[in-house]
C-alpha cells in the first residue's frame, strides 16, 4: 500500500493569506450582486466576464511560466484559489477546463507556436476549452474512439464526432483524441494522437444536448472533414494515450470532486443551526470528517503534481471518495427532512437541494465512472 | 531522529517476522515461552520505552512520530500489548512517573472508582492482556484534576472475560488495591484522544494486512476456471477496501507529521471516525471475498478482523466522535462551515 501514500502537506501562512485575498474578492463580488452562488458551478455556471476578472487578478494559469503570461506560482497556490472559488459557488465554468487541464497539457506537449498563441489567453481568462474524449460509441472505453485524423499535404483532416463536450458552445478550442493509425492487435492504446482544434474552423458543428435538468452544457461536436494545419498535432503522433492519461490525472483529483455542492451544505447549516444542535450534531460531524479528509488528500495530490509526478491512481482515489461523499451528503440532508419537513425549508434552500438531488448521479460519471476508477485502483493492486 | 526511527522500524519488522505466526496468536498465555521470548526481544530493543523520557531510560521519540511503529506491530498481528505499553509508558513518563519494566496495560474505562489512603476500589473495564502483566495504568479524574495512576500488583475478581482468540480482554473488580504511583497528568495530554489515535494506528496496520491477505488469496484461489482476482466484481470490492484504507492512512499521517496542534484537536476525532468507518467496510468485504476459509480459526484473517471489531469501539466509536465534532462546530462557533474548515 505504500504506493498510495498521500503525504501530509501543511498550508503555509502565504497560502492562508492568498486564501483570504480570494475570499475577500469573492465576498465583494457577491455583495455587489456580480454573481449568485450556484451549485455545480464549475460545470453549469459560465460567466466569461467573471473569468476575465479572475485572469486580471492573476488567479488563472497560476502555475504557468511567466513568459507565457502565467504567474509561475505553485500547484498548491492554485489549489487554494480553486477551493475558495468552488466553496462559494462562483461562476467558473467558462474557463474551468482550460485552466485545470488544457493549459497544462499544451505546456507539457505543445510546440512553441501553440504555447505562445494560447497560454497567455488562458491566463487572461479569454480562452476557453472543451474536452474531446468521449464519443457516441466510446464512453468508458476511451481507447475505442473512432474519430480519425488523416495526414494530408498541408496538415491533417479530422473526421468524427465527440459527445458530452461540456461548454463546447462557449469554448474556443478542444483537445481532440483521435486515431492516427489503426490499433495494433496487441495494444489498442497505440496509434492515438491528440489535436488542438480551433472550434471556429469550417465544418465544425456544435449541437447542444439538454441534460435531465433541462439545462445546456453538454454538446455533440461534429468534425466533418475539418482541415487542420500541420501544427495542430499536440505532442507526439501515436502517443495520445499516454498524454490523455496524464490529462485525466489533472481532471480527477481536484476539489471539484467533493465541493460541487458545498454551497448547499453551507446554506443548510446556516439555516438549521439551532435544530442541528438538538438533533443533528452527529451528521454534521460525519460530514466535517469526510470533507477534511478529502481536502487533505486532494491537497496532497496537488503537491504531487507540483513535483512533476503523475498521480493517476491517487487522483482516482480522490475522485472515488469525493463522489461517494457528495452522494452521502445529499442523502444525509434528505434524512434531516424528517426533522424539518422539506416544504418548510426556505425556497432558495429547497431549490438548491432539489437541484443537487437531480444532478448528483452525474458526479460519478463525468471524468470517469466509478467502475473505471475502481479498475484503475485494481490494476495498481496487481489484480488485473 | 528520523534515521533513528527508520532503524527502529526495520529492526522491529525483523523481530516480529522471526517470532510472530498464527499459532503464537492462539496461545496468548504467560506460560507460553514463545510469547515470553518475543517480549524479551522487544524489550531488549527498547521498544516499550520508545517515547519515554531519557531520564527514565527511554528513547524520548515523540509519541506522534512513532505511530508508524504502532502500525507495523499490528500489521504483523503481534499478540502482545506492545501498543498499549508504549502509550502507557509515554503517559507515565509525561506525568513524571518512572515506567516499570515489562508489559504495562491500560484500562480504557472504569466504573464506581474510589481512591482512599493510596488505595483503589471499583470496576476496571476492558483491560487488554491482563493475563500477561501485573502493571496497569488508569487515568482518572480526581477533584477536577486528571491523574495517572500506576498499579503494579493488579489483583481482583474477574467479572467478565473476553477471549475469542484475538486480544484477550478483562473487566475486573478490585478492592483496596495498593497504588504504586499517582500523579497529575501533564496539561497537554488527553488520554481519550491519545487512545483514539493509538487504536486508529493499530487498525490501519491491521487493515493493511487484511488488504494484502485478500489480494493474495484472491490471486491464488481459482473458481470457474480462473483466479478470483480476475472477476471484476471481486476487483471492485478489493478496490473499495484500498480506497477506505487510503483515506484512513491520510488522516493518520496528518497526526504523524503535525502532532496534535492542541491536545483535543479535531484531527484525532477525524482519524477515529475515518478509521472506524473503514474498519467496518474492510471487515465485511475481506470476509466476503475470502469465503468460508476466512471464517475459520485456522486461517489468520479472523485474528485481524476481530481486533478491528474491538478497536473501533474503544475510546469512542464513530458516532461518539461525530457528535463531538458536530457539537464543537455548531455550539462553539459562529463561523460558517467553510471558514471553520479552513
Amino acid at each position: 500500500m505504500s504506493k498510495f501514500n498521500f503525504p501530509f502537506i501543511k498550508e503555509t501562512n502565504e497560502l492562508s493569506n492568498l486564501r483570504k485575498e480570494v475570499r475577500d474578492f469573492i465576498t465583494t463580488c457577491i455583495n455587489n450582486n456580480e454573481f449568485t452562488p450556484s451549485p455545480d458551478a464549475w460545470v453549469f455556471s459560465a460567466d466569461p466576464s467573471f473569468s476575465k476578472k479572475l485572469g486580471s487578478k492573476g488567479w488563472l494559469g497560476m502555475s504557468f511560466p511567466k513568459e507565457y503570461g502565467g504567474h509561475q506560482r505553485t500547484a498548491l497556490e492554485r489549489y487554494v484559489v480553486t477551493e475558495e472559488l468552488l466553496s462559494s459557488g462562483a461562476p467558473v465554468a467558462a474557463h474551468w477546463i482550460a485552466d485545470r487541464q488544457s493549459g497544462s497539457q499544451i505546456l507539457r506537449y505543445g510546440n512553441e507556436k501553440q504555447k505562445s498563441s494560447i497560454i497567455p489567453r488562458i491566463s487572461a481568462g479569454e480562452c476557453f476549452f472543451a474536452i474531446g474524449m468521449s464519443e457516441p460509441d466510446s464512453g468508458s472505453d476511451l481507447a475505442s474512439v473512432k474519430t480519425k485524423a488523416t495526414k494530408t499535404k498541408d496538415g491533417w483532416k479530422l473526421e468524427g464526432r465527440k459527445i458530452w463536450s461540456t461548454g463546447a458552445h462557449l469554448a474556443h478550442y478542444m483537445i481532440v483524441l483521435a486515431r492516427t493509425s489503426p490499433a495494433s492487435e496487441k495494444n489498442r492504446h497505440e496509434g492515438l494522437s491528440q489535436f488542438l482544434v480551433d472550434l471556429s474552423l469550417p465544418n465544425v458543428k456544435i449541437t447542444g444536448i439538454p441534460d435531465m435538468t433541462g439545462q445546456r452544457h453538454f454538446n455533440e461536436t461534429l468534425f466533418d472533414n475539418v482541415e487542420l494545419s500541420d501544427d495542430s498535432l499536440l505532442g507526439e503522433e501515436g502517443k495520445g494515450w499516454k498524454q490523455v492519461v496524464g490529462e485525466l490525472a489533472l481532471e480527477r483529483s481536484g476539489p471539484e470532486r467533493f465541493l460541487s455542492h458545498f454551497t448547499l451544505l453551507d446554506s443548510f447549516i446556516n439555516e438549521f443551526r439551532i435544530s442541528l444542535i438538538h438533533s443533528g450534531t452527529k451528521i454534521v460531524g460525519k460530514l466535517i470528517s469526510e470533507i477534511q479528509t478529502l481536502r487533505r488528500m486532494s491537497f496532497s495530490v496537488a503537491s504531487m503534481l507540483q513535483n512533476g509526478e503523475s498521480p493517476e491512481t491517487q487522483a482516482a482515489f480522490v475522485k472515488e471518495l469525493g463522489n461517494k461523499f457528495e452522494k452521502m451528503m445529499i442523502e444525509t440532508l434528505r434524512e434531516f427532512s424528517n426533522i424539518v419537513p422539506l416544504h418548510e425549508w426556505p425556497n432558495q434552500l429547497q431549490n438548491l437541494f432539489e437541484d443537487a438531488t437531480l444532478r448528483i448521479p452525474s458526479n460519478s460519471l463525468r471524468g470517469g465512472t466509478t467502475e473505471i476508477m475502481k479498475g484503475i485502483i485494481a490494476r495498481q493492486l496487481g489484480l488485473r | 531522529m528520523i534515521e533513528e526511527l527508520e532503524i527502529i522500524l526495520e529492526t522491529t519488522s525483523k523481530i516480529l517476522q522471526k517470532h510472530v505466526n498464527h499459532s503464537l496468536r492462539q496461545n496468548i498465555v504467560s506460560e507460553n515461552t514463545d510469547i515470553l521470548n518475543l517480549w524479551k526481544d522487544i524489550e531488549k530493543n527498547g521498544l516499550p520505552k520508545i517515547s519515554v523520557k531519557e531520564k527514565f531510560g527511554g528513547y524520548e521519540i515523540p509519541f506522534f512520530s512513532i505511530l508508524p511503529l504502532i502500525k507495523i506491530v499490528n500489521n504483523h498481528g503481534t499478540p502482545l500489548p506492545l501498543s498499549e505499553t508504549i502509550l502507557s509508558n509515554y503517559i507515565l513518563s509525561e506525568s513524571d512517573i518512572n515506567p516499570p519494566n515489562g508489559i504495562v496495560t491500560f484500562a480504557s474505562d472504569t466504573k464506581n472508582l474510589q481512591i482512599k489512603n493510596n488505595m483503589i476500589s471499583g470496576e476496571i473495564l476492558s483491560v487488554p492482556y491482563l493475563n500477561l502483566t501485573k502493571n496497569l495504568l488508569i487515568v482518572h479524574e480526581l477533584n477536577n484534576v486528571k491523574k495517572a495512576i500506576l498499579i503494579n500488583e493488579i489483583n481482583g475478581e474477574i467479572i467478565h472475560e473476553k477471549n475469542f482468540l484475538a486480544e484477550p480482554r478483562y473487566n475486573i473488580k478490585v478492592e483496596d488495591l495498593n497504588i504504586a504511583e499517582i500523579r497529575p497528568i501533564k496539561n497537554n495530554i488527553d488520554f481519550n484522544f491519545l487512545g483514539a489515535i493509538l487504536r486508529s494506528a493499530q487498525m490501519i496496520g491491521a487493515m493493511e494486512k487484511i488488504l494484502d491477505l485478500s489480494i493474495n488469496y484472491c490471486s491464488e484461489r481459482k473458481q470457474f476456471g480462473r483466479a478470483l482476482s480476475k472477476f471484476q466484481a471481486i476487483q471492485h470490492q478489493i478496490s473499495e477496501m484500498a480506497v477506505e484504507l487510503s483515506a484512513s492512512s491520510a488522516a493518520l499521517s496528518t497526526i504523524t507529521e503535525l502532532g496534535l496542534v492542541e491536545k483535543n484537536s479535531n484531527d484525532a476525532a477525524i482519524l477515529k471516525i475515518r478509521a472506524g468507518f473503514a474498519a467496518g467496510k474492510i471487515i465485511a468485504i475481506s470476509h466476503q471475498v475470502h469465503g468460508a476459509i476466512g471464517f475459520t480459526k485456522e486461517y489468520e484473517l479472523s485474528y485481524f478482523t476481530k481486533n478491528l471489531n474491538s478497536w473501533r469501539n474503544d475510546f469512542g466509536n464513530e458516532s461518539f466522535w461525530e457528535e463531538f465534532l458536530g457539537k464543537r462546530f455548531l455550539e462553539k462557533n459562529n463561523k460558517n462551515l467553510w471558514e471553520y474548515l479552513t
